[in-house]
């Protein structure tokens, strides 16, 4: 993948250029809200697409997203820059208008056939998905059955995807960047990691002291003096994504005690050293629970933590002093072998595409 | 004649799974003696074998078995597994220690009172002796499989809902789920997120609910909270809510029966889909519906609109049967029996109380209704062991 968006002529079959290899999978790429009428224009691996509403959305749900090449195959504009009209989206430079399976018309050539290259496009859990159409990939459906929504995020991170994943999947550095959750440096050595891979998962999980939180937050999450934090996830690579389950435990009993949180976080190449996370947060609650309180205190004030944490994460990889994603070489620690394993799978699972998939059948190489 | 191991007890319970450890979790508590007979190894074997995907359709909180909540942790939807968990961890805290390996074939009233159950035991043929008998061996105990014209010619795979699993191995393959139930909508659901190309097969009208209303409302506490409504009250509020909730899905392929949903239950026993995403692909596009299967050829469906498509998977979501008239077919008189007990379609005529004109015998976990399957088998269970509890008090009426 290069930085800026190939050359991506499209011959009259709809024979496209070359697309990248991670636009095989389903990606995350607009929050539903963000799209209307008109188009928008969105950046996966490099390429840029201009993503419409086909159909527009009634009220209890369904209609159609679309998504086509964000360059018309006539003079090369930005599709982007045009408007929706009967479900096609239309050049705004001469006119002509694109449908959501890529056929195209010109008004001054009625009898011309023309073609662009459409994409899969689809709108699922408050958020329109896209990837090259006709491959058959896994869905990536956020898996929150029986939980209260707190947030969803799109947070644009000026580094590789590799450098940004390595800091979403490692629990070290919450001692040090992280305001709340996570755990104190100084105790870093009493909490357990494991880290358990397979052919396409890496899984990890941590568990050691919460590191100190202010009373009212403490009160908030309603967890016991000297709990135990826990911070479970497991990331798997068609395409990148991580699901972490964040709850505490009674040291003294050993049980489950305080809330519960479960967010997916995607991890989206848009550039060479550009990333989006898409950030799904999610609580074990009811929103009528605590009379009402979790959504009017444990909602906005998880969102507005999330987002302090996820800032501060952005912060420090943003102002990392190497950005180079080459990870051997490195002094590593009994924490990185989270990030070392998925490095792997990125290569040869995601940056493969539906062959990297398909080769994922037995463990790789560590 | 070989010899028979015999046994008496108090109450013999038929099934480990959610309604008979919730009987005998009741019965420990009022200090009734009590026997388990269970066909599998384990306590819960359905709720085992079912498919990865499946989550509790109906809210935690009012989907707890009596005296046990549901452990922190556990999200307001249980997955399967943490339904599993939460079965064996209720069977050690009431110490219930099912006979496994049992198969019951044949359940009978004896002449001096009482019921006497015959299995096949790990180690050969075993009579069971009870002063009362809760049969509690499931509303899904036999699948229910219809046939098609030209189905064993087709070159596909043919499972029914029982025997999927997960739609892992499925990627890139063309399936069709058979049935608009909950368990149709979720496999179709389930093999669409491993990439296949799904489709549904919707044979009647059915009523369609989001699971949770307004986003985060379980339709589950709504019903509970309208069930001591007529159903035809009750419709007056559920049916413009879910219109409203769920829009016109006929242009989709999916229509409304002519009765409300909470009718549709009571008369014909079918429970109105809730949605957990189901219908937001269909409305996409991106799983086709279908009407009726006219026939199968070797590779293709042929559907009652004239339709063709081709398939490498049908799942059979036909639901199930309670396959109780095996239990008492055998007895001498036996089918009198059956038909005095069971209705047309085989399900109990009554249960969650003593059976009339059959002393000591319950059926537990055989209805179906708005309020949620667990949450009744709680509410059953408790009723009929306070039941027993009160006749167990006098002296028992079993002679040897």
């Amino acid at each position: 993948m290069t930085g800026s968006a190939p050359a991506l002529r499209v011959a009259p079959s709809g024979a496209s250029a070359e697309l990248p290899a991670e636009l095989d999978f389903w990606h995350p790429v607009l929050r539903s809200e963000e799209l209307e009428e008109r188009p928008a224009r969105v950046r996966v691996a490099g390429v840029d697409l201009a993503v419409f509403r086909s159909e527009p959305r009634p009220r209890h749900g369904g209609g159609r997203v679309a998504a086509v090449l964000d360059r018309c195959p006539h003079r090369g504009a930005s599709l982007s820059g045009g408007a929706v009209k009967d479900g096609c989206v239309v050049c705004p430079y001469h006119g002509w208008s694109w449908a959501a399976d890529g056929r195209g018309r010109s008004p001054g050539n009625p009898e011309g056939s023309f073609r662009t290259v459409a994409f899969d496009a689809l709108e699922s859990d408050g958020a329109v998905w896209i990837k090259r159409a006709g491959t058959a990939v896994p869905f990536p459906r956020v898996d929150a059955a029986g939980f209260l929504e707190i947030a969803r995020m799109r947070v644009r991170v000026r580094a590789p995807l590799e450098l940004v994943l390595d800091n979403f999947i490692e629990v070290e550095h919450t001692g040090k960047v992280h305001y709340v959750l996570g755990y104190d440096t100084e105790r870093m050595d009493e909490v357990i990691c494991r880290t358990e891979v397979s052919a396409q998962a890496v899984r990890v999980y941590n568990q050691g002291p919460q590191k100190p939180m202010p009373w009212i937050l403490r009160r908030l999450f309603r967890y016991p003096p000297n709990a135990h934090f826990v911070d479970d996830w497991t990331t798997t690579f068609a395409p990148v994504r991580s699901v972490y389950d964040q709850y505490w435990i009674d040291h003294t009993t050993g049980e489950r005690a305080g809330d519960y949180l479960r967010n997916t976080v995607f991890f989206t190449p848009i550039e060479a050293s550009l990333t989006e996370l898409f950030v799904f947060l999610h609580a074990e609650a009811t929103a009528w629970g605590r009379l009402g309180l979790n959504s009017l205190a444990l909602k906005p004030i998880t969102a507005w933590l999330g987002k302090l944490e996820v800032g501060a994460d952005v912060k420090m990889i943003e102002g990392l002093a190497d950005k180079s994603t080459e990870i051997r070489g490195n002094q590593l620690g009994r924490f990185d072998k989270g990030p070392l394993a998925a490095r792997n799978r990125v290569r040869s699972i995601y940056r493969r595409g539906v062959a990297g998939l398909d080769a994922a059948r037995e463990p790789v190489e560590e | 004649m070989r010899s028979v191991n015999e046994t008496r007890t108090e109450v013999l319970i038929v099934g480990a799974g959610p309604a008979g450890l919730a009987v005998a979790a009741c019965l420990r508590r009022e200090g009734v003696a009590f026997e388990v007979l269970e066909q599998a190894g384990s306590v819960g074997p359905r709720w085992r074998e079912h498919y990865e995907r499946l989550h509790l359709h109906t809210f935690r909180d009012t989907s707890a078995l009596p005296h046990q909540p549901w452990p922190a942790g556990v999200p307001g939807y249980p997955s399967r597994q943490q339904v599993v968990d939460y079965l064996e961890s209720y069977a050690r805290r009431f110490e219930i220690a099912p006979r496994f390996s049992r198969e019951v074939r044949r359940l009978a009233p004896r002449s001096g009172g009482g019921w006497v159950a015959e299995a096949r035991g790990p180690e050969g043929e075993e009579r069971w002796l009870a002063r009362h008998l809760v049969v509690a061996a499931g509303y899904n105990r036999e699948p229910y499989h219809p046939r098609f014209a030209g189905d064993d010619g087709f070159e596909g795979a043919i499972v029914h809902s029982r025997a999927y699993r997960e739609g892992r191995g499925w990627r890139g393959k063309r399936a069709l789920v058979v049935g608009a139930g909950n368990s149709g909508a979720e496999i179709a659901l389930d093999l669409f997120e491993h990439g296949a190309e799904t489709a549904m097969c919707v044979r009647s009208p059915t009523h369609v609910s989001p699971r949770d209303l307004f986003g985060f409302f379980p339709a589950q506490l709504a019903g509970l909270a309208m069930s001591w409504l007529p159903a035809r009250v009750a419709d007056r509020v559920a049916l413009p809510l879910t219109k409203r909730l769920m829009g016109d899905l006929s242009a989709f392929g999916i229509t409304r029966p002519a009765l409300g949903p909470l009718e549709v239950l009571a008369r014909e026993g079918r429970v109105a889909l809730l949605d957990i995403g189901t219908v937001e692909l269909i409305r996409q596009g991106r799983v086709t519906v279908y009407p009726g299967i006219a026939r199968f050829d070797a590779r293709e469906v042929a559907f009652v609109d004239g339709r063709r498509a081709a398939f490498d998977l049908v799942v059979l979501a036909t639901g199930y049967r309670p396959a109780l008239s095996g239990f008492f077919d055998g007895a001498a008189g036996g089918s009198r029996l059956a038909d005095a007990i069971l209705d047309e379609r085989g399900y109990p005529r009554v249960f969650g109380a003593e059976v009339p004109g059959a002393p000591g015998l319950y059926f537990i976990g055989y209805s179906n209704p708005p309020t949620g399957a667990l949450f009744t088998i709680a509410r059953e269970a408790k009723r009929v062991a306070k039941g027993i509890a009160r006749v167990s008090a006098a002296p028992s009426e079993v002679r040897a």
